[in-house]
């Protein structure tokens, strides 16, 4: 059980946009899909890439910017080619302005799903 | 908005120029107006070709309305060079040649789209939408090999640049400036790609065929041959209005073939002769409530250009239309054969309605059902195969008409010619052609025609 | 997908099928023979013909790979096609002349019912192939998609959609209809 930590205020990202913040030593990719925010790990489970330089597709996947290959944000799960295993989920707490992170449990979404 | 001649590629690799082929002044004697049927059947005279136009030339890739977006891309050829022509995310424009550094593959399969990277599909190499090979498939592998990733991109092509919407790409880093190579054609290329604000956009889509001709058939009738029309397309012009071609040979003192840099164009004066053929009034009204602010804007001769009977070629194989608002280039295909591209252009600021009928009006008329360029190919085609006789290709072409036509003290930029009737400009066409090959860098090749235009205008 | 792929297929009886069939069979026939006029007879007035190009694009590209404000080798009307034919029938229409030897194979027919009644969605695949001079000789295959609409005892062509299979035309020039 660890602290939450704060990721970043919720007006430094938009909606649609995501970038890359370092916390408690983890890379992580965080993502604003329309007013919710979610954070999996940065590093793509492909190839060596960051998905945080990547673009967010379909709404709510993220496609890596090398390879072009996709996951669900949410749930982590590899959607296309060439991913395979799925990128680690973070549950991310909403309180208000603050944006902040729990580095030991998965996103709602992640822990939901079969 | 492109990249100019600014950096030198160190990823596009050329071999020293090869040997020319001997007596090449032997084929042709423009003052006389005899050529040789060698330029349309030898095979060494067409990879000679290759080299020496096709590999040295600005040609053109692409309309900058085609590629709006960064990463939306368009797959094209250089000749026979398959090149992307991609946005990129500063607004500039970057070509390469469509081959996987790795093994050669071709990276992009599709003729057009957007691309967040493009990816080679034999070993996971891909590549930003800048060239630069960001990841490999078992990369790790590569990693351990000691590979550097920043020498294994795309190779770029030599130089991107574009006028009044129209992109070119040079693959000779020693290239003039496109501005220097368009020259004085720029004054008439206004005309048409400048003539309101916001210029042109390409619209519709390309249309590709194949005609087994030599590219160079197809160039020298879009340069200067306007007098083929009132025989070849007698039929066209019956089926769309309903009467023959214009007689435009009796009224040699409105029109006239300006050639400059082997780029010609032949013309008229009346607003809408070309326009005419679609059958559509009000393309036609268009254009006549159009003219007067063209006018303002470009002069009175410019102004009557806008959808004259004319036809232009941009040396060495992009032509178009004005008018009819084709747009089209000849890739080579080897000696017999070429794959034509074509495009329709338009105002950006036309109504919509007005694009519509432009789109439908080239289907029409200048596409492989065309009612006009139906009846083009097949004597392009038998022109060229005519030449597997021995014999045959041994005798002369003419090429003779209008010697004494040329118009001096003129403020008109360009090598001036009164008279569409005539042949001038494809004399200037085949004398630039003859220079290129003749010369082994663009250093030595003739500047011939001295420019009224400044360079950066 | 547009609304009429999305219709469902109801077939027809064995005497409409039978009628339809052969009404596609005269139809290439008279084009074999360059019956113009017999031809344009079988457009409906409000006849839609469309030919797009087909461009190759990737499978994941929304745009797809033709539409109907894009490239297209015919988008005719009544008057459109009028027009070809009156080029065709002109004694210096010169790539007709000497005259091109047609063949028009139209295959795999299936009837099902229209939208509106006495309407009938005409699938059929085709083979063109035409020989001209010695031996200029070109092929092209593709699939159609019609709306036909009784007319007595025939049918009109009121819409026709022809996919082709080449990308790049692999002839200088379409000089018949398909």
């Amino acid at each position: 059980m660890s602290q939450p930590i704060l990721l970043l205020k919720r007006a430094d990202l938009e909606p649609g946009k995501v970038r890359k913040c370092e916390v408690g030593g983890v890379a992580l990719a965080v993502y604003n899909l329309n007013g919710t925010f979610y954070a999996t790990q940065d590093g793509c489970t492909h190839a060596t890439a960051s998905l945080s330089e990547g673009d967010i597709v379909d709404d709510d996947c993220i496609a890596c910017p090398v390879h072009d290959g996709t996951f669900h944000i949410p749930t982590g799960q590899p959607m296309s080619f060439p991913c395979e295993h799925p990128i680690r989920t973070f549950k991310v707490i909403d309180e208000g302005e603050d944006v902040l992170v729990d580095l030991d449990q998965e996103s709602d979404e992640a822990a939901d799903a079969v | 908005m492109c990249n100019t001649q600014g950096d030198t590629p160190i990823r596009l690799k050329r071999r020293p120029i090869a040997q020319s082929i001997e007596n090449l002044d032997q084929l042709m004697n423009l003052e006389k107006g005899r050529m040789s049927r060698d330029l349309f059947w030898d095979r060494d005279i067409y990879e000679q070709e290759l080299e020496r136009i096709f590999a040295r030339c600005w040609l053109f890739v692409g309309h900058e309305s085609q590629i709006p977006k960064a990463g939306d891309y368009v797959s094209t050829y250089l000749g026979e060079d398959n090149v992307l022509i991609v946005r990129q995310k500063d607004g500039s424009v970057k070509g390469f040649l469509n081959t996987c550094p790795h093994r050669g593959n071709k990276v992009c399969f599709a003729d057009l789209g957007n691309a967040r990277q493009f990816v080679c599909n034999y070993h996971g190499w891909a590549f930003g939408i800048d060239g630069a090979l960001k990841g490999m498939h078992a990369s790790e592998t590569y990693e351990a090999a000691g590979m550097d990733k920043s020498e294994h991109g795309l190779h770029p092509v030599a130089h991107v640049d574009s006028y009044r919407g129209l992109i070119f790409a040079t693959l000779d880093p020693e290239a003039p400036s496109l501005a220097e190579y368009l020259g004085d054609m720029r004054y008439y290329l206004d005309a048409i790609f400048d003539m309101d604000e916001g210029g042109t956009e390409f619209i519709g889509g390309c249309v590709k065929s194949v005609i087994q001709c030599n590219w160079k058939y197809a160039s020298e009738n879009f340069v200067g041959d306007i007098l083929h029309a009132g025989w070849t397309h007698d039929s066209g012009a019956k089926a769309m209005v309903g009467g023959p071609v214009a007689e435009v040979h009796k009224t040699p003192e409105q029109s006239y073939h300006v050639n400059f840099n082997g780029h010609g164009w032949e013309f008229n004066q009346d607003i809408v002769g070309n326009c005419a053929t679609l059958g559509e009034k009000e393309l036609l009204k268009y254009l006549y409530v159009l003219q007067p602010k063209v006018a303002e804007r470009l002069g009175e001769l410019r102004s009557r250009m806008i959808g004259a009977i004319s036809s232009c070629t941009l040396f060495p194989n992009t032509s178009f239309l004005p008018g009819q608002n084709t747009f089209r280039t000849w890739h080579p295909r080897g000696p017999g054969q070429i794959e034509l591209h074509t495009w329709t252009f338009v105002n950006k600021k036309a109504p919509q309605e007005i694009k519509d009928k432009w789109r439908k009006g080239t289907m029409m008329t200048f596409s492989p059902s065309g009612v006009f360029e139906m009846d083009d190919g097949e004597k392009w085609e038998y022109s060229t195969r005519s030449n597997a006789g021995f014999v045959t290709r041994q005798q002369d072409l003419y090429l003779g008409l209008g010697h004494d036509t040329r118009v001096e003290n003129t403020d008109l930029p360009g090598n001036v010619f009164q008279g569409q009737i005539n042949e001038a400009n494809q004399r200037a066409f085949y004398q630039r052609w003859l220079d290129l090959m003749k010369a082994d860098s663009w250093k030595t090749v003739p500047q011939r025609d001295l420019p009224k235009m400044k360079e950066g205008v | 997908m547009n609304a009429k792929t999305a219709m469902p297929e109801i077939g027809v009886d064995a005497e409409t099928q039978r009628r339809v069939e052969q009404f596609l069979y005269r139809e290439a026939r008279l084009l074999d023979n360059e019956r113009w006029d017999d031809w344009l007879a079988l457009m409906a007035e409000d006849i839609h013909y469309w030919m797009p190009t087909m461009e190759n694009r990737r499978r994941a590209d929304k745009n797809g790979t033709y539409a109907v404000d894009r490239g297209a080798l015919y988008n005719d009307n009544l008057l459109d096609l009028t027009r070809r034919v009156t080029r065709f029938k002109q004694p210096t229409a010169w790539a007709e002349d000497p005259a091109t030897r047609h063949a028009h194979v139209v295959a795999g027919i299936e009837v099902y019912q229209g939208e509106a009644p006495g309407e009938f969605i005409v699938h059929s695949t085709f083979v063109n192939y035409r020989s001209r001079v010695e031996k200029d000789n070109d092929l092209l295959v593709g699939r159609r998609e019609d709306v036909l609409r009784a007319d007595g005892e025939s049918f009109r062509l009121a819409r026709r959609k022809i996919i082709i299979t080449q990308s790049v035309l692999m002839a200088k020039n379409l000089n018949t209809f398909l």
